[in-house]
């Protein structure tokens, strides 16, 4: 019988990682590594950077394997939310130039595209993109640079050149639309 | 403050503190509303989850050529260094226990943020620069036993879990089941127990199922001639469920991405 790693539950890819087997290393990290790349990619602009995240991230989740909670989320939200917040680490601890605005500009066009790459994916993405697409630019912009790029609405502000009062109402106003799409119980939901 | 004020303050602040963003001071003070107030604890776990989703939206990249390959090998050598593929325990993830990231993880949300300040300064491991560089290829590993788990009846029924056993060194076990799938809403400690083909049975651990849902894994000793199943029983001995075991090989292949999501 010939087994598919993709029946593999991801889980259990967890659990033969944790023994320190290397074939399912190896396996583990095929399966994810392009999904924690990109997060640290997209994150840090700079691929020496992201690879050394996202070899952190396999590290950490080698080694901290047996507190992830499975009711809590899947191995890949696990996965990505650790390259995240490393990413974010990283370039707190580089950067001192806020962020590019054709950076955020064109990260804020890769969230958003539709291209056929995404026809498969899951329905709740699908809706997220497209209502990401119909933000007002400026709180698309916000929720970009706190969301992906962990700023502050002092940073944000500082960097928009705006009150701190309209970075919080920019963030928050983004993220409540987003939140109603994602309740929405039909296809489509609409972006208030 | 009242009540009130502090659920008015989080409607306001909410996205900020799940988004991971809001400054120390005014994320104590969050923290110490949720772990008070359920409507608000649903609130920021709903805009946590919009976090989540957002981060998933990022794009997929190609890793460096060799990535795959330094980095299992840097987590085998560590493995070798800690003894955990000797004995190291506890090793496995139990699957339970608590979430841990810069948002707030709802229900222990204060502990969550101390277990992620516990993670600052985690240093980087120097890859090793040995690359094989090879591209992506099929290959096949050691063999895996696999089975479904079916309900403990005559008339047998559909699965309603898997059970992964790997012979390897050292070998590991992986359970998941849901009960519920066939009707069963039990909850409690069940025993995971080995059948071997010569009709004796080997216990290998217990975990704990709720609401008929339940998955666990552990190292364990698994010879693949021996072992023909694998079964599920509770406290009083009952047979939950059982799977009939087959050899099987896990074949990896080239850059499969996940699109498992919450």
């Amino acid at each position: 019988m010939r087994f598919p790693v993709g029946r593999l539950p991801d889980e259990a890819l967890l659990s033969g990682l944790a023994t320190g087997d290397q074939e399912l290393a190896v396996v583990f990290v095929r399966r994810f590594q392009h999904r924690v790349f990109g997060v640290a990619m997209a994150v840090t602009g700079d691929r020496q950077l992201a690879e050394d995240v996202a070899q952190q991230t396999f590290e950490r989740a080698w080694r901290h394997a047996q507190i992830y909670d499975s009711r809590r989320g899947s191995v890949t939200t696990w996965l990505t939310t650790i390259a995240h917040n490393l990413a974010i680490d990283a370039v707190r601890a580089r950067r001192t130039e806020p962020v590019a605005p054709e950076d955020l500009d064109a990260l804020l066009g890769t969230v958003t595209e539709t291209p056929e790459r995404w026809a498969l994916a899951d329905e709740a993405s699908a809706r997220l993109r497209a209502a990401v697409s119909r933000l007002p630019r400026e709180q698309a912009r916000a929720l970009m640079m706190a969301g992906i790029y962990g700023m502050t609405a002092q940073q944000v502000a500082d960097a928009e050149q705006i009150p701190l009062g309209t970075a919080k109402t920019r963030i928050r106003a983004a993220m409540g639309k987003l939140r109603t799409t994602l309740s929405a119980p039909e296809r489509g939901g609409h972006v208030q | 403050m009242s009540s009130d004020a502090n659920c008015e303050k989080m409607r306001e602040i909410g996205a900020e503190l799940a988004l991971g963003v809001l400054p120390g001071r005014e994320r104590a003070e969050a923290v110490a509303h949720l772990d008070t107030c359920a409507d608000c604890r649903e609130f920021v776990r709903q805009l946590t989850l919009v976090g989540d989703r957002l981060i998933g939206l990022l794009p997929c990249q190609e890793p460096p050529l060799g990535f795959e390959t330094r980095v299992a090998r840097s987590l085998t050598q560590q493995a070798a260094a800690d003894g955990r593929t000797a004995a190291r325990a506890p090793a496995f993830p139990v699957l339970r226990g608590r979430a841990r990231r810069a948002r707030v993880r709802l229900g222990a949300a204060a502990a969550g943020l101390a277990v992620v300040a516990g993670f600052a300064g985690w240093g980087i491991g120097t890859a090793v620069e040995t690359v094989t560089a090879a591209a992506p290829r099929t290959m096949d590993s050691e063999p895996i036993l696999v089975g479904d788990m079916t309900a403990d009846s005559a008339a047998g029924g559909s699965p309603i879990g898997e059970v992964y056993a790997h012979p390897g060194s050292p070998g590991w076990i992986f359970v998941t089941v849901d009960l519920a799938g066939h009707g069963s809403a039990y909850s409690g400690r069940v025993s995971c127990v080995l059948e071997r083909s010569d009709g004796r049975t080997v216990r290998v651990g217990d975990f704990t199922v709720r609401d008929g849902q339940g998955h666990w894994g552990a190292q364990a000793p698994v010879d693949a001639d021996a072992v023909s199943g694998a079964r599920l029983t509770s406290a009083d001995g009952t047979v939950l469920a059982r799977a009939h075991l087959q050899t099987g090989h896990v074949l990896t292949r080239e850059t499969h991405v996940p699109s498992q999501q919450t």
